[in-house]
């Protein structure tokens, strides 16, 4: 569903020059799980923004759902925003004005789709967070904060899940319990691409992409390991 | 939610900052409500002394004095002409003046219009002190001298009655039932006595005219007009005018030209106020435009976030546009109230006297002007908040 075709990224000109992504291919199919690992400044963040239209490519091609979509104008990719991908991110970044739930709706408030309180319920308790749709972000844990954008990402039904250390900011038990979203998630057939420093969560992918420098160094298959009970949205 | 739902939110949270933005439109619409308000209270007040001024016109017999000279030798002054106006022109002087008003006013209703009250002074003596007594046509007089109050005692309403000025009354220590001998078998009774006017008619004693006229045997005379067109449309120039050019013998003088010399004195003063309201509007724009730019900067990261789920360069425009709406009618409000107050104070210190009345329309104006400020002070602010990148704008905090 998604090709990253020899994809370069450099900031800066001359003497700050920096190759961020140097040369990088990588295919996405519908239903996968890809882990994106490898060292602080290796590229990781660079690729997943220019994988979903949040930053613009040097050089080579981003191919979503048979269409280019790194050549496109703001507009343009405003539609790939809305429809078809949805981030989480490390640092949650929520609204801090809004309440849970209002976080939620606001992809929807952007498509002009207002009334949609009851699926935004929905997803809330989902991701086990129902009781606190009323809370802003400042009076709600990491954890929590995480969700919420989980379920903000959720409420538009995007294909592709693009997920930036989505865990990084938590203690292990927390993360482990994000984590499980997404596995869930992944199960029912949401395609996932998450970055992480962590190998005991990249073993819950069922693909390993190791960047280092901006290039890809290796680019392995595996037989995700999902605890059973841990399964599942609480 | 809707896109304004969110930013109403958004400005709730920051309500210092969006306060602070508020006060440029504040201190810009104060300053123009504030000249509005005391420019409306002394234009309301010069009607007010236009209004008791009486009559918008006065008619008297043309008198010139010619000086009778022999080289550099001056022999005498030569008074030429009447001194009084026979009561057959008042036909005449009333035909005019009604036409005209017609005309100005674009009706053609029957009957007299104006108000003429025609004047026969008279010095006599009561009780051995000389007076002026002034006859008149009780009704109409009372019509042109809307002021006048009756301190004791009644107006006029018979023949041989007397109405008596306060001074008048107090110099020749008249009382209500007194008998006026006007000249050998006239009498007339004091019915009432005046309040004082503050006017030459606390001097003067005021009886019918025909018994004016009967007694100081000038039969079908009266020695001035005044006429109110109770209008403020009414064509008073023109009326003057062919007064002058159709009735020989009477010169007719416009009185409202003194007050409108007022009034333009005062429409100068405003323009020029208004003028300085103009640069405080600017003033205040770039206050807007300040705070709006260093808002923009605050919430970088938050504007990210908008454009990482969705949101549009339009929406980004509109939620600012929207932000200064609120702002504007904010600032509207709050610059009217605090106007009209700066009017209650400043009013008195520039204009004695004056009588500050807030003015619930300028509310309208305020608001409008508001908003208007601070839409215009938003263009450039979400334009630059559409620059915004968002990949950018998660490392910059
Ligand atoms: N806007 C920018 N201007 C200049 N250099 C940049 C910019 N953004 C990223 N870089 C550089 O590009 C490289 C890759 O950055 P990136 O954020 O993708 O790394 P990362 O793998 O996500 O690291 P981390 O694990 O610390 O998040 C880094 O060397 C970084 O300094
Ligand atoms: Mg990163």
């Amino acid at each position: 569903m998604l090709e990253v075709k020899n994809v370069s990224k450099v900031y800066g000109q001359e003497t700050t020059k920096v190759v961020a992504l140097d040369n990088v291919s990588l295919k996405v199919n519908s239903g996968d799980f890809i882990a994106v690992m490898g060292p602080s400044g290796s590229g990781k963040s660079t690729l997943l923004n220019i994988i979903g239209g949040l930053d613009r490519v040097s050089a080579g091609e981003v191919i979503l759902g048979g269409k280019r979509i790194d050549n496109l104008d703001e507009n343009a990719l405003v539609e790939v925003r809305r429809g078809k991908i949805a981030y989480v991110f490390q640092q949650y970044h929520l609204l801090p004005s809004l309440t849970a739930l209002e976080n939620v709706l606001l992809p929807l408030t952007f498509c002009g789709i207002s009334n949609r309180t009851e699926k935004a319920m929905d997803i809330l308790k989902r991701v086990g967070l129902d009781k606190r749709a009323r809370h802003k972000p400042n009076q709600l844990s990491g954890g929590e904060q995480q969700r919420v954008a989980i379920a903000r990402a959720l409420v538009n039904d995007p294909e592709l899940i693009l997920a930036d250390e989505p865990t990084g900011n938590m203690d292990r038990r927390t993360g482990r319990e994000i984590l499980s979203l997404f596995d869930h998630l992944n199960e029912e057939g949401h395609t996932i691409v998450m970055v992480t420093h962590d190998p005991e969560i990249a073993k819950h992918a069922k693909e390993i992409v190791v960047l280092q420098d901006g290039k890809i160094i290796e680019k392995a298959k595996q037989e995700p390991a999902r605890p059973r009970q841990r399964t599942g949205a609480r | 939610m809707k896109l304004y739902q969110m930013v109403i939110k958004d400005v709730l949270r920051r309500k210092r900052r969006v306060a602070y933005a508020a006060l440029g439109v504040v201190v810009s619409v104060m300053t123009v409500v504030g000249i509005l308000t005391v420019a409306h209270a002394a234009q309301a007040r010069i009607y007010n002394q236009l209004e008791k001024y009486g009559p918008n016109l006065i008619v008297m017999p043309a008198i010139s004095n010619l000086d009778l000279r022999l080289g550099d030798l001056m022999l005498a002054t030569l008074t030429i002409g009447e001194n009084y106006i026979p009561v057959e022109k008042l036909r005449h002087i009333r035909q005019i003046t009604d036409d005209e008003i017609r005309r100005g006013l674009g009706i053609n209703n029957e009957g007299n219009i104006a108000t003429i009250a025609p004047k026969l002074y008279t010095n006599t003596k009561v009780n051995g002190m000389p007076v002026m007594v002034v006859g008149i046509e009780p009704q109409e007089e009372s019509k042109i001298k809307p002021w006048w109050r009756v301190r004791d005692g009644d107006y006029l309403n018979a023949p041989d009655q007397a109405l008596v000025g306060a001074m008048a009354a107090e110099l020749l220590k008249l009382e209500v039932g007194d008998m006026i001998m006007l000249t050998d078998g006239n009498d007339v009774a004091v019915t009432g006595i005046l309040e004082e006017t503050g006017s030459n008619d606390d001097y003067l004693i005021f009886i019918p005219i025909q018994r004016a006229q009967q007694a100081f045997g000038k039969q079908g005379m009266v020695s001035s007009v005044d006429i109110r067109a109770l209008c403020n449309a009414c064509p008073v120039e023109t009326i003057t005018d062919r007064i002058n050019q159709n009735i020989p013998g009477v010169r007719a003088v416009a009185v409202k030209q003194v007050a409108e010399g007022e009034m333009g004195m005062m429409e100068k003063l405003s323009k020029f106020m208004l003028a300085l309201a103009g640069i405080t509007l600017v003033v205040g724009l770039f206050g807007v435009l300040n705070t709006m730019i260093s808002s923009v900067h605050e919430r970088v990261k938050d504007i990210g976030i908008m454009r990482a789920v969705g949101a549009s360069h339009g929406q980004i425009i509109k939620i600012f546009i929207y932000e200064a709406i609120i702002i504007g009618i904010l600032g509207g409000i709050v610059g009217y109230i605090a106007g009209t107050l700066l009017a209650y104070i400043i009013g008195p210190l520039i204009f004695e006297g004056i009588a500050i009345a807030y003015v619930p329309q300028y509310l309208l104006i305020s608001l409008m002007v508001a908003v208007l400020v601070a839409v215009v002070a938003a263009v450039y602010p979400a334009f630059r908040a559409t620059q915004v990148k968002v990949a950018d704008s998660f490392r910059a905090l």
